[in-house]
Parts: C-alpha cells; structure tokens; sequence
C-alpha cells in the first residue's frame, strides 16, 4: 500500500474558505454568527441552449452556524449510503491484440477477470481467429489484386463482474474491442466503438423517459465511464489510428491514454514518448479527463498530488497479476525479469499505480459525475435538438407567488375564454335554431293562413259570383217575367 | 475470495474501498439542498421551531404584540384570510458544509371559521414543484434547474390533548400521498407527561385508521442491504448499522414528535453552559432534554441522521410517482399518433400535459359566475321564445278566427245561394 491511499473521511480541515465580501449593509439582522443578507440577481446567464430567463429579486440569507445542528453529516449520510447502494463502473478498453489489456484490468482489480476461458485473446481464440482469417483472404481474394477487408470487423464484448473490498462492492463491466487494429485496413475501425458509446448513452436516455422508471440508481447505469486508451510502446509517437480514434471519442467519455507495456523503454525513452504524444493529441485537439482540482478548498498536498497526477499523462504501464519476490525478499505483484523485477504497485517502476490512483482509488466518482453531468448532458442535448425537440426557456424559473399567480391568472382568464367562448358558441347555435324553427312555424303558419284565405276567398268570389250571377238570372228571370207577366198582366189586366 | 487466499502475505488494495470517501468529498464540495414546509394554525410556534432547528433566527417570529398594526389591520380588513405561501431562502454554513435551505410557511391555514378545502395551496403547492421540475427535465438543455420539490412537511399538531381535528385529519392525508409527512405535536409543554403519552396514542390511532403514510426512517437489518443482499465484512459497520438500526426505532416510537421551540437561553446554574428553554414560574422547559420533549429526535430525523432519506424519498418516490401520474394522463389525453412515435424512438421525452390549475377559490367563483350569467342568459332567451310561441300561437288564434269568418261567410253565402237556388226553383 503506499502512502498516498490515506483515507481522508470526516477530513476536519481548516480549509480556506473564500471570505464573502458581499453588500453586509443589513445590520439590523443581529446573530450570533457573522450575518449577512444578500440579493440575489441572476440575470440571464447564457448556457449554450439555456438561457435563464429574469429571474424574481430574491432575498437570501447567509449564515454561518457556530452551534451544534446537525446538517453537516449530510456527506457522511451519504457515504453511508453509497456502501448499501454500491458501485458501479463501465471501462472501456481500446487498443490492437498484444498490448496487454486483459492484463492491465485483471491488475488493476485483482481479478482473474480474463482467464483462458473467457479471454478474447486467449491462446485457443486467437488460433481460431487466425484460421478464421487466413480462410477469409483466400476465399475473399480481390481479382484486383487488393486483400478484401471485409475481415474488419471490430467486436464489442462485455464482461461483467462484482467486486467486494471492505464491505464495499463494485459492479465492474469491461467492455472490449477485439479486432480494433488488428486488420490490414482499419480505417472506421472506430466506428463501431463510437456505436457502442452511444448506444449505451441511448439505453439511458430511454430509461430517462420512461413513465414508469425505477430509480436511476447507479447500479444500472449503462454508460460508459471511461475509456482506456493503450499505446503500442513504439517511442516514435501516436500512429494515425491512434489520433483519429482519440478525436472521434474524446467527447463521449473520458478518455485516458496508456502506453502499455511500458518495461521494455527506457526513463528517458519514456518521458520523451509521452511528450510526443501530448503534443500530438494536443495538435489533434484532443482532451483528455482531468480530475477536478478544488485549490480553494483542497489542501496543498492534494492539489499538488492531483497535478502530479495530470504530468503522468499518459500513463506508462507495466501490469501483472503474478506475484514475484524482490530483490529484497517482499513479495510483490510484478514481472521478474534475469536483470531484476519490475514491480507493479511501484512509483518509480511503472506508473500504473497513478492509473489505478485515476481510476478507482481517488477519481472513479469523478469519471462517474463527469460522464453524468458533462458527457450525457451534451449528447442528450445534441440528440434531442437533433430530433427537432423545442427548447422552453420559460420553465427554469425560480417559485416566485407573484408571477405565478400572474401566470395562474392567464390561464384561468385562457381557460375562462375558452369555457365563455364554448359556452357562447352553444348558446347562439341553440338560440339561432330554435329562432329559425320558431321563425319557420310562423312563416308556415302565414304561408298555411294566406293559403287557405286565398282558397277561401276564392271560394267566396267564387260564391260570391255565383250568388249575383242567380241573382241576377233572377233579376233577369224576375224582369223576363216582369216583362212576360206585365205583359200578361198586360194581357191579364187587359 | 479466491485473491485473497493468494495473496496471504500482502493484501493488494484495490481502492474500491475509497469509493464512499470520493462520494463523500464530493458531497461536501457540493453542498446540499433541502426544502422543509411548515403547516399548521398560526400560533402553533412554527417559525420559533424553525429558528430553533437551525440555531439561528431565520425569520422574525411576528408576536401579535409586535404587529398591533398589523393585526388590527387584518382584523379590520378582511376576516377571511387566504391560505398563502411564503418562502424563506438561506445558504447556511456548518463545518464548511453548505446547505441551501428554504423554509416554506403557509401562513393563513386554518385560520378561518370554514377551513374546507384549505389545504388545496399547500397540496398546489407540492404539485407545482412537482410539475416545474418535470417540465425542467425534458428539456434538451438542462443544466440549471429550479428544485423546490418538498423534502419534508411539518404538520404542526395542536396540543389539545384530545386528538386529531377533521381539518388535521383531511390535511395529512392529503399531503402524505404527495411528500414526507412528519406530524408534531407543538408547544408540548402544556401537556404533562401522561397527557402527552395518551394523546401520542390517539393520534398514532387515527393515523393508523386513517391510512395516514408518515415517513419513518427506513430500517436496515444489519445483514441486508437496499440493493442487493449482501452481508458487511467489516464489523464495525454491523455495529454501525445496528446502533443505526435502534436509533431509527428509537426515533418511530416517539412519533409524533412532541417539541417545544425557543430561542432564549437560560443558565441553570449547575455549571453548565446555558440552555435554550422556557422559563416558568416553576421551572425551566430545556429544549435539548430529551426527557422534557422530542426535538433532538427530531432533529436528528430532519438532519442529522436522515436528511438525505428525506431528499432520496422525495426525488425517486414521491417525484416519480406524481411524474407517472402526470404522463399516463397525458397519454390517455394526447392522440394515439404520438403515442405510436414513441414506441418507435425512446429518445423523445414524453409529452406533458398542460399545466394543471390551482385550486384557488376565486377562480372557482368566477367560473360559477360565468356559469351563472350563461344560465341566466339562456333563461332570459327562453322566456323570449315562450313569448314569441306564445305569440305564435295566438297569431294562430287570430288567423284562424280570420279565416272561420270567411269561412262562414262562405257558408253564409252557400246557404244564400241554395235558398236562392230553391227559390229559383
């Protein structure tokens, strides 16, 4: 165990804090701790795709409690309830067969994770393989002469397993590539890592919008937390595969570079390695993980510890699970060579107690927090706007009664509206019908009166007609006779 | 484990073990957020309790003394007092640690003689938090977010000694579906140690009967764990976890909390730095004796031991089931179109309802009001068509009698015309 692994728990640090030098004009708020009420004006901060509308002015008080009240164990709470819930870590390992990768992870967690059976580059697999492929160049063969690269296939295998140290367990999945590298055009041979990445970013985000979600615990967290990235041990620099794989990825999961294999270059040959290489993904815009530095609020020797740790970059590894006896009698976990022993868990010997310090030991929750807050967000983000989906600024707004009860007030008065205007819309339709049938039963009952009037007085007329017509055939007849009859009355009184 | 058998001589550390350690640190650089309502009548001590709790005076306690004006105002104003919310934000500093803490009051509640639904701002309240962060969380670009979800309610009880009103009854039910729901029994000094132990019995009866859910501590057996069971290696945790254990029972047998609030020390005079207590003619209420009422047990529920159950429980029980709630509704509501997309791609959030109204009595009398003017509408046109029908049914009348005129003049002349005719004859 070497010193650095201190545990630095219920850590009672006189940290520095930064004094607040804020407006502390209130004075009439007397306490027995330095008291100081501040306004809070947070205009619109520009967050690429967030704009926080203006926010209500509000007061906030600030406190600091020199008694006893208890809420400071927050952090120890949840200490306590991250050994119930458990760990849990999904490594990524990229790098060409031979580089030493099943090695490096059965090292880094004292486990025969890859032994003979489920080692994708065991001894038996490998021979298959190599049949595998002698067989597809001979039948593949190109008449153009050109070997068919059809066998670039990358495979994407993952490994999972549960580790316990004190009580505290881990859920560890390793995802390997076998065949990255390993072809004669390799050219997309990224393509389907950066697949895998975001089909594992995928598999969350629909678990995200599932209505009916069980608790994001971090057990089940598929995404990948980092990515091991292994360097062939060549000293003359990063090949092109190696930048171009490092560009695609770096802005999907945390990337950490490691020339592997490291026992067979010298220090110098080393350091000189890792400058090459630092400037040629530098050159290539890559970033790599930085663990956070807190200056303020950590202690020196933890800042410093941590800087140190971003020097090492990338880290130069020699790993082994095998345990050899040094020179001094320890027994140690290291490669025994005739000229002398490298030891694994050695600073001065390989660097890989500086990886397994990024890792696990000091920064695995960072990785974590950094692939959740950082890398999830921007590929949610860049997914949703992709799909088309709007951006509402108007909801990250703080509880405020008075606008709220605005806003209420709107939607009420919209809701009002609408009810009115439903309501309206029934009532004139209801009133325009029974207005047209009442209108139509008096017009038929006009249409029906002057019908039978007409009728009627036609009839009269008709009558009527009639009635002078024997009137007047009477007349005639009466006048016929009168005529006649004075005549006979002539003749009769004659 | 099989390394460990091989490695006799020099266990190899892994770092696993450090893991809840960066958790920790990282915990304590972030600081923490915990947002605690406060229900109950006026003059239960609420604001007193939360100056308490926190050591410090967060709000004013407004002693009817102090605001004569005010109160005469209120009293002369309006009797009617509305249920409001009022939010008091801090940031306060323990040990390094920061805590956002904002305090909701609802001040107003219960004060009325009809207290019928009053519980609807509060019960608003926790749904609009609810609602604002869910609507926060869809979108795509979400690094600042607004959280007032309520970690915890205090339902401060009223120390009658009798038991639960109608109005304490209907209120916790309510909120106990939504949030945490701690029921305190206030200014427990009035009631002697007999008193109290009876009332703790009826109100945890009526909370049984009544399926009032009120949050407990969660108890872990010592052996198992949340996620998976899995026995400690380490001893000390056993002992750890059993000493938590007790204490978390410890802490359900005293529910309902009975607490005295103060922020007034007194020097008791056996040498011990002063208390914070009530002075009485016949002795000194210590607010920190458990013998003399529950506020370290409730302390440590609120802080000290199970802020972050509080924190945890609202985020994936109470949020998650108000979310689900909310999107199946949603989904009934929306066309099946939508539905059938999202089948086809997880990626899109699904969609929301419109926001849900609060239950404020003014927009319910307003719609009534609107109803009523609809009403009285249709009534008004309904009496102009009874007229009009009227009126139609009349003209008919009138018609008819028209028409019976011609028609017996027509008979008239009928009759003429046949007796003329049989004249003629």
């Amino acid at each position: 165990m070497s010193v650095e692994v201190k545990k630095e728990v219920p850590s009672e640090n006189q940290l520095l804090r930064e004094t607040k030098t804020n407006n502390s004009d209130v004075s009439h708020l007397v306490n027995n701790g330095n008291s100081d009420v501040l306004t809070n004006t947070e205009n619109a901060i520009n967050i690429e795709g967030q704009v926080i509308p203006p926010q209500p002015e509000l007061k906030i008080i600030r406190r600091k409690i020199n008694g006893y009240v208890g809420f400071a164990n927050l952090p120890k709470q949840w200490h306590r309830k991250s050994i119930r819930r458990g760990f849990c870590l999904n490594l990524l390992c990229v790098g060409q067969r031979g580089l030493g990768k099943s090695t490096l992870i059965n090292t880094l967690f004292n486990k025969r994770l890859y032994d003979d059976v489920n080692d994708p580059f065991s001894e038996i697999e490998l021979e298959k393989d190599i049949a595998r492929k002698l067989q597809n160049i001979s039948i593949d063969d190109d008449p153009n002469g050109v070997v068919n690269t059809n066998d670039n296939k990358v495979a994407i295998k993952a490994l999972s397993t549960e580790i316990e140290e004190n009580g505290v367990k881990l859920k560890l999945t390793v995802i390997d590539t076998p065949g990255f590298g390993d072809s004669i055009d390799n050219s997309d041979s990224w393509k389907p890592i950066v697949k895998e990445i975001d089909s594992r970013f995928d598999q969350y985000l629909d678990a995200e919008n599932r209505i009916n979600r069980t608790p994001l615990g971090s057990r089940e967290d598929p995404r990948v937390h980092a990515c091991l990235y292994f360097i062939e041990p060549t000293v003359h620099g990063l090949r092109s595969l190696d930048i171009e794989f490092c560009t695609q990825v770096y802005s999907k999961c945390n990337l950490i570079p490691i020339i592997a294999k490291s026992d067979i270059l010298t220090d110098e040959e080393i350091e000189h390695f890792k400058k090459i290489i630092m400037i040629q993904l530098n050159e290539a815009g890559v970033e790599l993980f930085q663990p956070p530095i807190y200056e303020k609020s950590d202690d020196i020797e933890t800042v410093n510890s941590t800087k140190n740790l971003i020097d090492k970059y990338p880290f130069a590894v020699t790993a082994s699970i095998d345990l050899v006896q040094a020179l001094d009698g320890r027994v140690v976990r290291g490669r025994a060579y005739p000229w002398g022993c490298i030891e694994i868990d050695n600073a001065s010997h390989s660097d890989f107690i500086y990886l397994s310090d990024l890792l696990i030991r000091q920064y695995m929750e960072e990785l974590r927090e950094k692939t959740n807050n950082v890398l999830y967000e921007n590929y949610r983000s860049n997914k949703l706007f992709a799909l088309g989906i709007k951006q509402d600024n108007s909801v990250f707004r703080e509880y405020d009664p008075a606008t709220r009860s605005i806003e209420e007030r709107k939607l009420h008065e919209a809701k009002l509206a609408k009810l009115e205007s439903e309501m309206k819309s029934v009532f004139q339709q209801k009133v325009s019908e029974k207005e047209k049938k009442l209108q139509k039963s008096e017009a038929e009952l006009f249409a029906r009166h002057k019908e039978m009037k007409e009728k009627l007085t036609k009839q009269l007329k008709a009558l009527e007609e009639k009635k002078n017509q024997l009137e007047h055939s009477m007349v005639n007849a009466a006048s016929v006779s009168a005529s006649s009859q004075p005549t006979k009355k002539k003749g009769f009184l004659r | 484990m099989s390394t460990t058998a091989v490695h006799q001589q020099q266990p190899i550390d892994i770092g696993i073990s450090n893991l809840p350690n960066q958790c920790y640190k990282i915990v304590s650089k972030r600081g923490g957020q915990f947002n605690l309502m406060v229900c109950g009548e006026s003059g239960l001590g609420k604001t007193t309790f939360v100056n308490t709790l926190f050591q410090t005076t967060l709000k004013p306690v407004s002693l009817p003394a102090n605001t004569t004006e005010t109160s005469r105002m209120q009293h002369r104003g309006s009797i009617k007092k509305t249920t409001e919310i009022n939010i008091t934000r801090c940031i306060l500093e323990e040990k390094n640690f920061e805590l956002k803490v904002n305090v909701i009051d609802t001040p107003g509640f219960g004060d009325n003689v009809n207290n019928n639904k009053c519980w609807n701002t509060i019960i608003d309240f926790i749904d609009d938090q609810h609602d604002s962060f869910m609507r926060q969380e869809q979108q795509p670009f979400r690094k600042t977010k607004f959280d007032l979800r309520v970690h915890a309610v205090l339902y401060f009880i009223k120390p009658t000694g009798h038991g639960l009103k109608p109005l304490d009854v209907a209120t916790m039910k309510s909120i106990s579906t939504r949030a945490n729901l701690i029921p305190v029994i206030s200014k427990s000094d009035t009631l002697t140690k007999e008193e109290l132990n009876v009332f703790k019995l009826r109100i945890r009866q009526v909370i049984e009967a009544q399926n009032i859910r009120i949050f407990t501590p969660p108890l872990y057996n010592s052996n198992t764990s949340d996620d998976l069971g899995s026995t400690s290696s380490n001893n000390d945790d056993i002992e750890d976890s059993q000493a938590a254990m007790e204490h978390s029972k410890q802490l359900i047998e005293a529910m309902p909390f009975a607490v005295i609030g103060s922020e007034t020390r007194y020097d008791l005079g056996n040498g011990n730095t002063a208390v914070l207590g009530r002075q009485y003619p016949w002795g000194v209420v210590e607010v920190e004796n458990d013998d003399h009422c529950d506020f370290r047990k409730l302390r440590s529920l609120l802080l000290r031991t199970n802020l972050l159950d509080l924190i945890l429980t609202t985020e994936e029980v109470h949020y998650e089931t108000y979310r689900k709630l909310r999107l199946e509704n949603a989904d009934v509501n929306s066309s099946s179109t939508s539905s059938d997309k999202d089948i086809v791609d997880g990626s899109i959030p699904p969609p929301i309802p419109a926001r849900k109204l609060s239950h404020n009595p003014k927009f319910k009398e307003e719609e009534i009001a609107l109803k009523k003017y609809f009403t009285d509408q249709v009534k008004a046109e309904e009496q102009r068509f009874r007229q009009w029908e009227q009126n139609i049914v009349n003209e008919r009348i009138r018609l008819n009698n028209d028409l019976e005129e011609v028609q017996n003049k027509v008979k008239k002349l009928e009759e003429q015309i046949k007796t003329m005719q049989m004249k003629k004859i």
